[in-house]
């Protein structure tokens, strides 16, 4: 008889979820034979959506892509590839509702919109087909994102949504075309307004968290701006009452994008304001220039309120702030990231 | 987190309370520690406020706070920290403002100003962690090593007995009814909470006071509904759906309920009734409205899966909230002292329901019309007294029950339902609250043209339940506790809390309450209790309605 484990889950919101896990199986697929589905995209141990700390118990980690969980983080884990060895007790980094109980809800939408932001960034809008019993509209937390499939293909990656959720069907996106990849070529080459896509999700666990009136700093880097700008949005439209400001890091001045958007909830929002932060400014560029860390420790420096960090980007700006961040007080719990990674 | 204010508060330890990182309410633990703190922070502002109106330099929107912030703090009403800690750095700004007339006033008047010692001087942390910090010395069991567990629960009795008259008291307020007298007594009995009493015959007799206190609120929480919508009438309520968009209103808030209808007037969306809104039916001018189309599901607790399957969104305007599940956390919009973190919060502008209910698909078919009967308030009974009276007299009419309280998921409140089946043919059951909904679809049929199940309303509307009592006792030249009449109450939260302090201060005897004692009175306290004011708690269904008949 194979032997099992008992496996206590703790969301963040403190809901304790109790299931087995057997001798080798991983927590993710356990949870998903109990009805749970935790956050969790690739299963392979690459993207890091799945991420959790072991608070006691033994356990196996399973190869997996050091940018996804960097070395160095005692007991943190990616469940996907964590295989209990004994009884163990898990802390989720998210609450409980961000844990599917009907699994992962796939829908048809449709093009309708595809327009270029920068020399490699577009932005996609897509708005969900009527489902049988009516519209039901496009909602999911600020933070989120979709699995975006090309029907009849072998081709399906992972974008963050920038909107908000809506009523309208409506779901939009910053993307940014990578030479060579599949989803790239196809936005760059074939898709048009009209385009039929497959959406898997909302899914992830990237979200704002209830900490009180703690500003909030948004600290994004490309087009790790999606989530965060989903999230200032979400903040304007509920008129939440947290100062809130917005760093936007790029590498050219020619890479600036967004600044609409920004202005737009500026102009909602009373107490937030943004920066762009470019890396390498040629002599006109008058705003910040240098990385968001640098940027990000200097303020944190003189400000009088320490502030709950939100970063997403690609992995080393985000473990510069991770690191940046925690060495200047701010505590772990008040740091929350999502690594970009190629899908 | 220490909390045992309301039923459900955990029972499987050596002493009633919720404790750990998550209440039996969902309450987690920084949403408990935080509601603590508030409540520290409010006696703080009455110490102030109650010396201030002594001096004629009252400030009744410091007055008005306080009844909003302590409404946030009952069972099932706010679950967001984040809620809390503006309601915390608010507490802090009123306070300031209150002490600062109050010294004003005392040196206008050539007197020194007090230092006051305890809650009045709080100093605000920053940030959360600070006042989670904070909260840790503040809790309910405050001092319990020091005073023992009786003065803690007789304190507890007297607090949780003011946060349901401040709900009920802000209820009034949003309706326009304000009354002086009601805010210099809250002050006054918060006050002295914040001087952590220890005398139990003082704080027994506090409680009492805490009952009159309600009884007056709850005159003026009429006085507004009435004065606002019209006297209730007997109305037959829809209980099935009619094709259509829909939204559902839930919670006590008529005001609220109101201004949905007419911000929905002419958009073709239906609105139907949840819980304790289901009296608002009965009221004219809310009736009045063609798209106040009837009733959906039934009490609070079964909310997750009623709102899971209506087609359309969900207001919810007080008291209770349990946590929205996923299908349609999207689609539940709260407002006033409601709130859950990742639930769209709303002030008097609905657009965003309504918008989400065009969206939707509402429903699709008509389902033949079934009905329930509201609307029996006092105006109605009161018009037909002599009726009554007769029916009585002639035996005609034996015994009253009356069952009020609310309803939940506990086991023990079958009680209620099946106390109801047993009560004779020749007796009338009058309701009040949702604990009606455990039998409420049934036909109780009639005595002589007298329906045998009469609806008073909301638990809100207890002043009519008040006045039918004492208004029959005069007719029949006795005291209430004469009369042929038994009251079987079930609680659940802070609000049945006023209302037995209420009752229990107008000398009401025999009071059959459960399914449980409150987890915050001791042993003894109970007994001292069950002896003084002859409360007592319920049983065997069928024995009860018996003893009730044989006026044991």
């Amino acid at each position: 008889m194979e032997e099992t484990w008992p496996v206590s889950l703790t969301t963040a919101d403190g809901e304790t979820l109790d299931i087995t896990c057997g001798n080798d199986q991983t927590v993710v697929d356990a949870a998903a034979d109990s009805g749970l589905w935790l956050p969790s995209l690739c299963r392979q141990g690459t993207c890091g959506s799945c991420r959790g700390t072991v608070k006691s118990g033994e356990y196996e980690l399973g190869t997996h892509n050091p940018d996804a969980l960097p070395p160095g983080n005692n007991r943190d884990v990616l469940l996907c590839r964590t295989v209990p060895r004994g009884p163990i007790t898990i802390d989720l980094p998210y609450s409980h509702d961000r844990i599917l109980l009907d699994g992962i809800r796939v829908h048809s939408g449709k093009i309708t919109e595809l327009s270029p932001v920068t020399r490699d960034v577009v932005r996609l809008v897509l708005h969900l087909d009527p489902s049988a019993e009516g519209t039901p509209g496009s909602q999911f937390d600020a933070g989120q994102f979709v699995q975006l499939e090309i029907p009849n293909r072998d081709v399906k990656r992972s974008y963050s949504m920038c909107n908000t959720g809506n009523w309208d069907g409506r779901l939009e996106f910053l993307i940014r075309l990578r030479p060579g990849g599949a989803f790239s070529s196809y936005l760059r080459d074939e898709a048009r307004a009209g385009h039929p896509l497959v959406v898997h999700g909302p899914q992830g666990a990237f979200g704002l968290h209830e900490t009180g009136l703690n500003p909030r700093w948004f600290i994004a880097g490309g087009t790790g701006l999606g989530p965060l700008l989903s999230m200032a949005r979400r903040m304007a439209e509920w008129q939440d009452p947290q100062p809130a400001r917005l760093l936007l890091g790029v590498n050219e001045e020619s890479d600036v994008f967004g600044t609409a958007d920004l202005d737009a909830i500026r102009d909602q929002l009373p107490d937030f304001a943004y920066d762009i932060c470019v890396w390498h400014p040629t002599p006109t560029w008058a705003g910040r220039h240098g990385t968001p860390a640098e940027i990000v420790r200097n303020d944190l420096r003189t400000t009088p309120a320490p502030p709950d960090i939100y970063v997403c980007g690609p992995p080393p700006l985000v473990d510069s702030i991770i690191e940046t961040a925690t060495a200047c007080g701010i505590a772990e719990n008040h740091i929350f990231f999502e690594r970009y990674l190629p899908n | 987190m220490f909390c045992f204010q309301c039923e459900q508060t955990d029972r499987t330890g050596s002493s009633p309370g919720c404790s750990g990182t998550r209440g039996n309410c969902g309450k987690t633990q920084p949403t408990a520690d935080l509601q603590d703190l508030l409540v520290h922070a409010v006696k703080g502002i009455a110490q102030y406020a109650s010396r201030a109106r002594a001096l004629g330099a009252a400030d009744d929107d410091a007055a008005r706070f306080v009844l909003f912030a302590m409404f946030t703090t009952l069972t099932n009403v706010n679950f967001t920290p984040t809620r809390f800690v503006a309601l915390l750095r608010e507490a802090k700004a009123v306070r300031d403002r209150v002490r600062d007339r109050y010294e004003e006033a005392a040196r206008a008047r050539g007197q020194q100003p007090e230092t006051l010692t305890g809650p009045a001087t709080w100093k605000a942390q920053p940030d959360l962690d600070g006042l989670l910090r904070q909260a840790a010395e503040v809790g309910v069991r405050s001092g319990l090593d020091v005073v023992g567990a009786d003065v803690v629960g007789l304190r507890a009795l007297c607090l949780y007995g003011m946060k349901g008259v401040c709900a009920y008291a802000h209820h009034a307020t949003v309706l326009g009814l304000r009354d002086q007298k009601v805010y210099a007594e809250v002050e006054d009995i918060l006050s002295f909470l914040a001087d952590d009493p220890t005398d139990p015959d003082e704080l027994l007799s506090r409680a009492t006071r805490v009952g009159m206190l309600n009884l007056d609120v709850m005159r003026l929480l009429d006085a507004a509904n009435t004065g606002s919508y019209g006297s209730p009438e007997p109305t037959a309520v829809r209980t099935t759906p009619v094709v259509g968009k829909a939204i559902l209103v839930s919670g006590h808030d008529l005001k609220d309920l109101a201004v949905l209808l007419e911000q929905t007037a002419g958009t073709g969306i239906n609105v139907y009734t949840h819980g304790e809104m289901l009296p608002a039916h009965a009221y004219p001018a809310l009736r009045a409205h063609p798209h106040l189309v009837g009733n959906y599901g039934g009490a609070w607790h079964e909310q997750q899966h009623e709102f899971a399957r209506f087609p359309g969104p969900i207001l919810m305007t007080s008291n209770c909230i349990i946590e929205p599940h996923l299908s349609y956390r999207h689609r539940i919009f709260t407002t006033g002292p409601v709130g859950w973190a990742g639930v769209r919060h709303l002030t008097e502008d609905f657009e965003p329901v309504i918008q989400a209910a065009k969206a939707m698909p509402g429903f699709t078919t008509t389902e033949p019309e079934k009905v329930v009967t509201v609307g029996f308030a006092r105006d109605a009974v009161l018009s037909v007294v002599d009726r009554i009276v007769e029916a009585v007299r002639s035996g005609a009419v034996r015994h009253f029950f009356l069952v009020g309280g609310c309803d939940g998921p506990t086991p023990g409140r079958d009680y209620y339902g099946e106390f109801a089946e047993n009560v004779p043919q020749d007796s009338l059951v009058l309701t009040l609250g949702c604990a009606k909904y455990r039998f409420n679809h049934k036909d109780f049929g009639d005595i002589g043209g007298i329906p045998r199940l009469l609806d008073l309303g909301q638990c809100n509307d207890t002043y009519s339940a008040i006045t039918i009592a004492l208004r029959l006792a005069e007719e029949f030249g006795c005291g209430v506790n004469e009369l042929p009449m038994t009251l079987v109450l079930s609680w659940m939260e802070q609000k049945a809390i006023a209302v037995l302090l209420t009752l229990l201060a107008l000398g009401i005897r025999n009071i059959h309450l459960g399914p449980e004692l409150p987890g915050f009175l001791t042993p003894s306290l109970a007994a001292r209790i069950v002896d003084q004011f002859g409360l007592r708690t319920t049983g065997e269904a069928t024995t009860d309605v018996a003893r009730a008949l044989e006026r044991q």
